[in-house]
C-alpha cells in the first residue's frame, strides 16, 4: 500500500546563501491538488531506500546503545533517539524527516492485502500462457467497454466484476477450460484455506487429460515435475504476471503491472514512525511492533537463504521455510491473518501495518480525521442566571492559561504594553510575545518592562483571555450543531465554567458534575466566523425545533415591551375546547395583544421549546434573535429572584394521599381487578370472544393489559383532580417544567403495571412468574401489577416485578446509545458533503445533483413558522397585522374586492415560480384568503349586512379586513417567504443528518406498537429507523395497507380479505383420504363447504382446487391425474402407477403434501386484518406480509392507494420515485409515533440521497461506497485497509473535494464560507497601497 | 498562526503568475484564501477587463442577498486586514475591536471587496459587496407602522 502525493508543500524560505545548489524559484505555497494511489515495484523501493536492512538486531549490545549497521534501526533511516543524528541527511531527532530502507527477499511472497486481486487475476488468465481466458470476440467486446473514457470507478469495477464472473463461470462449470490460445487445460482457482496462498485445482481435469497434463508439466520446466502441487506459489504467479499483456491488464482494471502485486523487496519504514523507546534508564528498549515484525522477516529470510545455498542448519525443507517467510510478511502487513499452526497465539497481539490504519483508534480516524488542538480547556460547569445567554463565565485560572494572539496596532498598543508588563502570572497579562522577526519570547521571567517599552506595531502578543473574547463552548456528546456554540467570555473567579441555565437544553447539560470543553479561536477570521455562524441564538433555531428551554414558572407578570399578538394553549387538564376557546376554566388560553397579556397563565407551551407559536419563537421571527434573547434573559432573572424569595420544594407531605384520594384509588383498582377476574373466568370457560387475528390467550392478554393500563391513567387523573392546587409536584406537572400525571400518580396512588418487552411479566418459573403465585395464574398481581404507590411501599413480589421493568429500561438506554451513535455516524458520513449551490441545487462534492431545489421549495427548515414545515402561519400573521394596524376609520372590503386584490398581488413576478416562489405556497396563500373572504360573505349573509350599516359594521369587525391591512398582510407574507430562502453554501447534508440522528438518541427503544388493531404489531423506534436506513431486504414486520374500492361495507372487506389471505387445502378440506380399491388406489379430497362459507371463499370449488394443485410447483401432477368428481370432491391418482411396490409410498407422500397446497390467496401473506378508522366508517385492509403486486392486483382492492412499508418492495413494484416517497413517509411515521417532529426537508434530502443513483442504496458501508467516489472519505468510514489496497491496485485518484478529504488534508472546506472567494476591489487600490506597504514592509 | 498569514501575504504579493491562471481556468479549487484577497496587484491589467466583459455578457442569476456565509467571510477577512493595520474606510467613533470596525464598514458599504461566487460548473459571478443587499434583520419589522 504505497501512496504518493502528487505535489508537496513547498519548502519554507531560507535566507539567501551562496551554495552550489541550483537555484529553485520559489513559487509560493503549494497546495495538494489530488492524491493518487499506486503500487511500489521492487525498483521503486530500491530507489527510495537509503540502506539495505539485513540484520535483525537493533543495537550493538546491551551496553553499547548504537544502532547496528544494516540492522532494523540503522542510522541511515533516521536517528533512534534525541542524541543521535541521521546518517543520510545529518539532521537531528527533530529535523530529520526519516528515510526508507529496503529489505530484499530471497524468494518472492504474496502481499496479503492484494491476495483477493491476485486470486481474481489468476482466475481470469491461462495458467500457462498468461493470456485472458475469454475468447477473442468477448475479449474485444469487454475491452471496448472498459476503455470508454466516460466511465467512473464504479462502472469500471462493474465491468471488471463481469469479466471475473465470466472467467470463473467458465472454469467452475466442471468443464475443462482450454485456453483458446495455447490449449492449456485450466482448473479452478481459489484462495488457499489456512495459509497465504492460491490453489489451482486441476484434480477434476487430470483424469480426462492426464497425458496432456504430464506433458505440460514438462513443458513448464518446473524444477519438481514429479511432485504435483495444486498451489500456485508466488514465484509462479510472478512469472505468469510478468508475461501478461498490457491489454489484458486493462481488461482486469489494473492501473499498473500486476507483478507489483507480489513482494520481492520490502520497503523498511523510517525509524520515526516506529520509535524505539528506552526503558529502565536506557538499559533496555521497547521496540515498536513494526520493528519486531521486520526482525522476524529478516530471520525468516535468512533461513530461506541458507536453505537455498544448501548450508541449512535446520532440518526443514525449503517449502516450510518459504511458507514461514510468507507468513511473517503477511503478518507484518496484517496481523489478523490466520495462522495454521497455533504456536503463535501467545497473549499479546503484535500489530501489523493494517492495524495501524484501521478502526476508531487507527491512523485515519484518530489522527487524520480527528486532530488534537491547542488553546483548549475543560472543567466542571455550574449555572449562573446573571450571565447573559450569550456569555460563558471563564475561571481566571483558565483565562490565564489560554491566550489569544493579538497583533499590536495603534488602538491596542497601550493595553498590550500593560499586559506584557503584567506577564504570565498577573491577570490581564500575556503569556508570550512574538516579534516581527519570528522570535518568540516567554513573558514568564524575561525583562518584561523592557519588552513592553520595545513593543512595536505588528508584533503579536499572546495575551490572556479577556471579557468579550469569542470562545467556542462544547459539551460531549456533540450530537448536533447546538452542542458547540460560540459565546463571549466573561472572566470570573472560582473554578468552574458557568453559563445561563437557559442554554442547558441545547447542550443537554445539567450541573451534577458535567464537564465541558472550551476552545479559543486564534485568528480574527476564525472568531468572526464563530460569532456570525455559531452564536447561540443563531443555532438554537437551527434545529427544526426552537430548542431553548426556559424554565417556565406559572405566576409571572412581566411586561414585555414589544408589540406582539401571540396566543397559544397550555396543557392544563380539563381545558374546554371550542366554541369558547378563550374561556378556558383553567386559564389556559394565552392571548397577548400588543404586548399586553390579556389572558392565560404562561406555561411550557408558551415559554418552552419546541412550539413554533411559542412566545420566543414569535419574538425571534417577528423581530430578532436579540429581542428574544433579551426577553428570555429578563424572564430568567425574574424567575431566579422569585424562586430565591419564595422558594419551591417537595416534601413528604406532597406525596401523602388524602382519604378521599385513597378511597378513589382503591375503588379504581378493585374495579379493574374485578374486570380482569371476569375476563379470566370467561377465558377459563372458553367463552372469551376472540379479537380478529388473535387466539384466546392473546385476546385475554390484550384485554387485561388494556384494563390495567387504564387503571394507571385513571389514578393519574384522579390525582390531578383531587390534589391541592399548591401541591408542588402538581404545579411542576401543570406548568410543564417536569413530570407527568403518571409520575405523580406513581408516587401518590398506584405504580401500575410493570412490563418487560411490551408484555406483562413473563414466567420465570414453570407456568408462573414467581413461586408466590399458583401456577397458570393470570391475575394482575401475579403478572406484575403493582397496586401500591411509592409512598405506601411495594410488597416483595411487587418490588421484584418493578426491578424487572427497571432493568429493561437500563438495558435499553445502554443499547440505545451505542446503536443510535452508530446510526448518526453513518448518516453524517453519507450526507456530510451535500450543500446548496449558488444555482439553488443541492449537490455533493463531485457536483452531482441530489435535489434540484432544496426541499422542493428552497426554504430554510430552521425558519419555518407553520405546522408541518410550512413557511408561515397565516392565521397568526393576520391577527398580528390586524392588531398592529387597526382598522380605524377605514372601511372593510367586500369579499369580491378581497379576491381581486389577492389575485392582482399574486400575479406579480415575485410570486411566480421563476421569481422563487413555490407553487404550493402560492396556492395555500390564495386558499387562505379566499376562505377568509368566504367566511366574511357567510357572516354578512347571516346578519343580512347589506341592509343595515350597523350590521355590516358588525360583520366587518368579526371577520372583515381593510384594504390597507390586506396589503400589509400580503406584503409581509411574501417578503417573509422570500427571506426564508436557504442561503447558498449551507451544509444541508450535515444539518439534515444531525437533525435525524439527534432525535434518534431520544427515542426509547420501545419496539412495538399497535397500529389500529390490537393484533397488528409494527416495528418502531430505533430498529425501524435502522431498517429504513439500511434498506433492509427482509424487514421484521412488512405491512401492506390496502384501500378497498368499496370501503364502507364489512362483508365486502371480508370477501377481499378472504381472497387475499393464504388458504391451504388442509384448511378447507373436510378430509383427504386414501381410497384403495381392488384395481386402483387414489386420494379423495372432499371440501368442507361450511368452512369455505365461513371464510367467505365461496369461489372455491373442486375445479379451482384442481387448478391450484396443478399450479403448485413440487407436486408433479398432470391434468389427467386429477379428476373432479363433483362440486366438492376430487380424486387424485398417482402419476407413476406402474410400480406397484412404490405406489403406497407415493400416495402417502402426496397425502402429506396436499394439505399445504395454496388454494386461494397470496402465498407470501400471513394474514389480513380489517381496519376501521374511528370516526368515519371506512375500511381498509392491513395485510401482514409481502407481495405488494399481488395485493394490488386482487379484485376489490384499490391499487392506486395501496402501499407497503417495505421500501425495497415498493421500489420493485412501483419504481424509484415511489420508493423515495415511501422512505420519507416511513421515517416520518416512525418519528411521529415517538412524538418527535422533524422538518420534512431533512427527510426529503435523506430519501433523495438514498435514491438518486436509481436504486435504493442503504446508508451503510455498501450503499455509501456506491454513492461516493473519494477513497479517503470511504477509508475514513469503514473497511479502511481493503479500500486503500483496492485504490492502489486500481490507481484511483482522490481529488480532495469533499468534507472528509479536506479535513484529512487540512484544507479549507468548500462549503459555507468556503464557497466563495474574495477579491480586493481595484477602486481602492491607490488608497490601499499605502496601507499594504506598511504591512508588507518587513 | 497569524504570523503564517503574514508570510503568505508576502508570498502572494510576489507571486503574480499564479493569479491569471486561476481566472482562465475558472476551476474551483480552494485556495490559500488569504493569498488573493489581500493582494491588490493581480487585479490590474487585462484580468480585470475580462471579468467585466463576462459580467456584462450574461446577466447574473444568483440571489441578490448576501448570504450569512458571505457576510461572515467578508467580515472575518476584513477584520483580519484591519487587525494588521489596514487603513479603515469609515470614521471611527472610538471602536477598537477590528470586528466591530469591519461591521461598521459593512453597514456603510465601504468594504473594498468583490465576492466571487462559484457555480457548480466552475463558472463564476462577481458581486461587489456594495451591490448585495445585506439583510439587517434587527430592523425587520412587521406591519405597516
Amino acid at each position: 500500500m504505497a501512496n504518493a502525493m502528487n505535489e508537496n508543500r513547498g519548502e519554507p524560505d531560507k535566507t539567501l546563501t551562496f551554495t552550489k545548489q541550483p537555484y529553485i524559484v520559489d513559487v509560493g505555497p503549494r497546495k495538494i491538488k489530488d492524491v493518487k494511489f499506486s503500487m511500489f515495484s521492487g525498483e521503486d523501493v530500491l530507489k527510495l531506500g537509503e540502506v539495505q536492512v539485513s540484520r535483525s538486531q537493533s543495537y550493538v549490545s546491551q551496553e553499547d546503545k548504537r544502532p547496528v549497521d544494516n540492522g532494523v534501526l540503522d542510522a541511515h533511516m533516521g536517528p533512534t533517539n534525541k542524541l543521535g543524528t541521521c546518517e543520510t541527511c545529518h539532521g537531528d531527532f527533530h529535523s530529520c524527516p526519516g528515510h526508507f530502507g529496503y529489505l530484499p527477499l530471497v524468494l518472492p511472497v504474496y502481499n496479503v492485502g492484494y491476495m483477493s486481486h491476485v486470486v481474481d487475476i489468476l482466475k481470469c488468465i491461462c495458467k500457462f500462457c498468461s493470456r485472458i481466458l475469454l475468447v477473442e470476440t468477448e475479449r474485444v467486446n469487454f475491452l471496448k467497454r472498459i476503455r470508454n473514457p466516460n466511465l467512473d470507478h464504479l462502472r469500471k469495477t462493474g465491468i471488471y466484476k463481469q469479466v471475473v464472473k465470466r472467467c470463473t463461470a467458465m472454469a467452475s462449470s466442471k468443464k475443462v477450460v482450454i485456453c483458446s490460445r495455447c490449449h492449456y487445460v485450466n482448473g479452478t482457482v481459489k484462495k488457499a484455506v489456512g495459509t497465504v496462498g492460491v490453489i489451482h485445482d486441476r484434480s477434476k481435469v487430470q483424469n480426462t487429460t492426464s497425458n496432456e497434463f504430464n506433458d505440460t508439466i514438462y513443458l513448464k520446466g518446473s524444477n519438481t515435475p514429479a511432485k504435483l502441487s495444486p498451489s500456485v506459489g508466488p514465484d509462479k504467479a510472478l512469472k505468469l504476471f510478468k508475461k501478461m499483456l498490457d491489454e489484458d491488464c486493462e481488461l482486469l482494471y489494473l492501473a499498473d503491472r500486476p507483478e507489483k502485486l507480489i513482494i520481492s523487496i520490502i520497503p523498511v519504514p523510517p525509524i520515526c514512525i516506529r520509535p524505539s523507546v528506552p526503558v529502565a534508564g536506557g538499559a533496555m528498549s521497547n521496540e515498536n511492533d513494526i520493528t519486531l515484525r521486520l526482525a522476524e522477516i529478516i530471520r525468516a529470510n535468512a533461513s530461506v537463504r541458507e536453505a537455498l545455498s544448501g548450508a541449512s542448519v535446520h532440518n526443514k525443507s525449503l517449502g516450510v521455510l518459504w511458507d514461514n517467510l510468507q507468513l511473517s510478511v503477511a503478518q507484518y502487513v496484517n496481523s489478523d491473518v490466520r495462522v495454521a499452526d497455533s504456536s503463535q497465539q501467545n497473549g499479546k497481539r503484535i500489530t501489523g501495518l493494517v492495524q495501524r490504519q484501521k478502526g476508531k483508534q487507527g491512523r485515519i480516524r484518530k489522527n487524520l480525521s480527528g486532530k488534537r488542538v491547542e488553546y483548549t480547556g475543560r472543567t466542571v460547569i455550574s449555572p449562573d442566571p446573571n450571565l447573559k445567554i450569550t456569555e460563558v463565565g471563564v475561571p481566571i485560572k483558565v483565562a490565564m492559561t489560554l491566550s489569544y494572539p493579538e497583533r499590536v496596532s495603534d488602538h491596542n498598543i497601550e493595553r498590550l504594553k500593560r499586559a506584557i508588563r503584567n506577564g504570565t502570572y498577573v491577570y490581564p497579562g500575556a503569556t508570550h510575545l512574538r516579534k516581527k522577526d519570528g522570535s518568540i519570547m516567554s513573558l514568564r521571567f524575561n525583562a518584561r518592562k523592557r519588552l513592553a517599552e520595545e513593543l512595536k506595531l505588528g508584533d503579536i502578543v499572546n495575551r490572556h483571555l479577556k471579557d468579550g473574547d469569542v470562545v467556542l463552548f462544547n459539551r460531549q456528546p456533540s450530537l448536533h450543531r447546538m452542542s458547540m456554540m460560540s459565546h463571549r467570555a466573561k472572566i470570573k473567579h472560582w473554578n468552574t465554567f458557568s453559563f445561563n441555565e437557559s442554554v442547558c437544553n441545547p447542550y443537554n447539560a445539567d450541573f451534577d458534575g458535567d464537564e465541558t470543553n472550551i476552545h479559543v479561536p486564534q485568528t480574527e477570521e476564525a472568531r468572526t466566523e464563530a460569532l456570525m455562524l455559531m452564536g447561540p441564538i443563531e443555532l438554537w433555531t437551527g434545529k427544526q425545533l426552537f430548542s431553548v428551554l426556559l424554565r417556565p414558572y406559572a405566576d409571572m407578570r412581566v411586561y414585555l415591551n414589544l408589540s406582539v399578538t401571540e396566543k397559544s394553549y397550555t396543557k392544563p387538564s380539563g381545558e374546554r375546547v371550542k366554541p369558547y376557546e378563550t374561556m378556558c376554566p383553567n386559564d389556559g388560553y394565552i392571548y397577548i395583544r400588543n404586548s399586553e397579556l390579556l389572558s392565560g397563565q404562561l406555561g411550557k407551551a408558551t415559554l418552552g421549546n419546541g412550539n413554533k407559536d411559542g412566545l420566543y419563537s414569535v419574538l425571534l421571527r417577528d423581530y430578532h434573535s436579540l429581542a428574544a434573547a433579551v426577553c428570555m434573559n429578563r424572564l430568567a432573572k425574574l424567575s431566579a429572584r422569585w424562586i430565591g424569595d419564595h422558594g419551591f420544594s417537595i416534601g413528604i407531605d406532597d406525596v401523602q394521599p388524602g382519604d378521599n384520594l385513597n378511597h378513589n384509588t382503591n375503588r379504581i383498582i378493585s374495579q379493574g381487578n374485578k374486570k380482569c377476574d371476569n375476563f379470566i373466568l370467561d377465558f377459563n370457560k372458553g367463552n372469551l370472544k376472540c379479537q380478529p387475528g388473535c387466539n384466546a390467550a392473546q385476546t385475554l392478554e390484550a384485554q387485561i393489559t388494556g384494563v390495567l393500563n387504564k387503571i394507571r391513567d385513571e389514578t393519574g387523573k384522579v390525582c390531578m383532580e383531587k390534589l391541592h392546587w399548591r401541591n408542588s409536584p402538581l404545579i411542576m406537572s401543570q406548568c410543564g417544567s417536569k413530570g407527568s400525571p403518571i409520575n405523580i400518580s406513581q408516587m401518590i396512588a398506584c405504580v401500575g403495571q410493570q412490563s418487560v418487552g411490551g408484555q406483562r411479566a413473563p414466567n420465570g418459573f414453570i407456568d408462573r412468574s414467581l413461586p408466590h403465585f399458583p401456577t397458570n395464574s393470570k391475575t394482575p398481581a401475579a403478572k406484575g401489577f403493582v397496586a401500591n404507590s411509592f409512598y405506601s411501599g411495594l410488597t416483595a413480589t411487587e418490588f421484584f416485578f418493578h426491578t424487572m421493568g427497571g432493568r429493561e429500561g437500563l438495558v435499553d438506554t445502554a443499547v440505545k446509545t451505542a446503536e443510535t451513535g452508530y446510526m448518526s455516524r453513518r448518516l453524517v458520513k453519507g450526507m456530510e458533503d451535500l450543500f446548496v449551490c449558488y444555482d439553488d441545487t443541492v449537490r455533493d462534492s463531485n457536483a452531482i445533483i441530489i435535489q434540484f431545489t432544496y426541499g422542493s421549495d428552497g426554504r430554510d427548515p430552521s425558519q419555518m413558522e407553520g405546522k408541518s414545515g410550512f413557511p408561515l402561519n397565516f392565521d397568526r400573521l393576520l391577527n398580528k397585522v390586524k392588531a398592529t394596524c387597526p382598522a380605524g376609520q377605514h372601511r372593510g372590503m367586500s369579499p369580491t374586492e378581497i379576491c381581486e386584490m389577492v389575485d392582482e398581488r399574486l400575479s406579480m413576478h415575485d410570486m411566480s415560480t421563476e421569481g422563487g416562489c413555490s407553487e404550493d405556497f402560492r396556492r395555500k396563500l390564495k386558499e387562505f384568503l379566499e376562505k377568509k373572504a368566504a367566511t366574511l360573505e357567510f357572516t354578512r349573509r347571516v346578519l343580512n349586512g347589506e341592509e343595515s350599516l350597523t350590521l355590516e359594521n358588525v360583520a366587518q369587525s368579526i371577520c372583515g379586513i381593510t384594504s390597507q391591512q390586506l396589503k400589509v398582510f400580503l406584503e409581509v407574507c411574501i417578503s417573509r417567504y422570500h427571506n426564508k430562502k436557504i442561503d447558498p453554501g449551507t451544509n444541508v447534508g450535515a444539518i439534515g443528518a444531525q437533525s435525524i440522528g439527534e432525535p434518534g438518541t431520544q427515542m426509547t427503544l420501545k419496539t412495538f406498537h399497535f397500529a389500529g388493531v390490537a393484533s397488528m404489531n409494527v416495528t418502531l423506534g430505533v430498529p425501524r429507523i435502522n431498517e429504513i436506513l439500511n434498506a433492509t431486504k427482509k424487514i421484521r414486520t412488512p405491512v401492506i395497507t390496502a384501500k378497498l374500492t368499496c370501503n364502507d361495507s364489512i362483508p365486502f372487506a371480508r370477501l377481499v380479505k378472504g381472497k387475499m389471505e393464504r388458504t391451504l387445502l388442509g384448511q378447507v378440506a373436510k378430509s383427504i383420504k386414501l381410497v384403495m380399491g381392488l384395481r386402483s388406489a387414489s386420494i379423495i379430497i372432499s371440501l368442507d363447504t361450511e368452512t369455505i362459507g365461513a371464510l367467505h371463499l365461496s369461489c372455491i370449488n373442486a375445479k379451482t382446487v384442481k387448478e391450484s394443485i396443478l399450479k403448485t410447483p413440487r407436486i408433479k401432477l398432470k391434468d389427467k391425474h386429477i379428476r373432479v368428481l363433483d362440486d366438492r370432491r376430487l380424486e387424485v391418482n398417482n402419476p407413476s402407477t406402474y410400480d406397484r411396490n412404490k405406489l403406497l409410498f407415493d400416495l402417502q407422500m402426496l397425502i402429506n403434501k396436499l394439505p399445504s397446497v395454496i388454494v386461494m390467496g397470496v402465498g407470501t401473506i400471513e394474514r389480513a386484518v380489517i381496519n376501521k378508522k374511528k370516526e368515519r366508517d371506512k375500511f381498509n385492509l392491513l395485510v401482514e406480509g409481502t407481495g405488494l403486486q399481488a395485493v394490488m392486483g386482487t379484485e376489490g382492492v384499490n391499487g392506486l392507494e395501496t402501499t407497503s412499508n417495505h421500501i425495497l418492495e415498493v421500489e420493485e413494484t412501483l419504481g424509484i420515485e415511489a420508493a423515495r416517497r415511501s422512505i420519507i413517509k416511513e421515517i416520518q411515521y416512525t418519528m411521529e409515533s415517538h412524538g418527535m417532529s422533524i422538518d420534512i426537508r431533512h427527510m426529503m434530502l435523506l430519501a433523495d440521497l438514498m435514491t438518486y443513483k436509481g436504486e435504493v442504496l442503504g446508508v451503510n458501508r455498501f450503499g455509501i461506497q456506491k454513492m461516493k467516489e473519494s477513497v479517503l472519505m470511504l477509508a475514513s468510514f469503514e473497511t479502511t485497509a481493503d479500500l486503500l489496497f483496492n485504490a492502489a491496485v486500481k490507481g484511483q485518484v482522490d481529488k480532495i473535494e469533499g468534507v472528509s478529504e479536506c479535513i484529512i488534508m487540512g484544507i479549507p472546506i468548500q462549503t459555507g464560507t468556503g464557497t466563495i472567494k474574495l477579491k480586493q476591489r481595484d477602486a481602492q487600490i491607490e488608497k490601499m497601497c499605502k496601507g499594504l506597504e506598511l504591512i508588507l514592509s518587513e | 498562526m497569524a504570523d503564517d498569514d503574514y508570510d503568505m501575504d508576502a508570498g502572494g504579493y510576489d507571486d503574480e503568475p499564479a493569479e491569471p491562471e486561476l481566472d482562465e481556468g475558472a476551476e474551483e479549487e480552494i485556495d490559500g484564501d488569504k493569498v488573493e484577497e489581500d493582494v491588490p496587484d493581480p487585479l490590474l491589467g487585462d484580468n480585470e477587463d475580462k471579468e467585466e466583459q463576462e459580467a456584462v455578457e450574461k446577466p447574473r442569476k444568483t440571489i441578490k442577498y448576501m448570504t450569512k456565509y458571505e457576510r461572515a467571510r467578508i467580515l472575518g477577512t476584513r477584520a483580519l486586514q484591519i487587525s494588521m493595520n489596514a487603513p479603515v474606510m469609515v470614521e471611527l467613533e472610538g471602536e477598537t475591536d477590528p470586528l466591530e470596525i469591519a461591521m461598521k464598514e459593512l453597514r456603510q458599504r465601504k468594504i473594498p471587496f468583490t465576492i466571487r461566487r462559484y457555480l457548480p460548473d466552475g463558472s463564476y459571478e462577481d458581486w461587489g459587496v456594495d451591490e448585495l443587499i445585506v439583510e439587517d434583520s434587527w430592523k425587520r419589522q412587521v406591519g405597516g407602522d
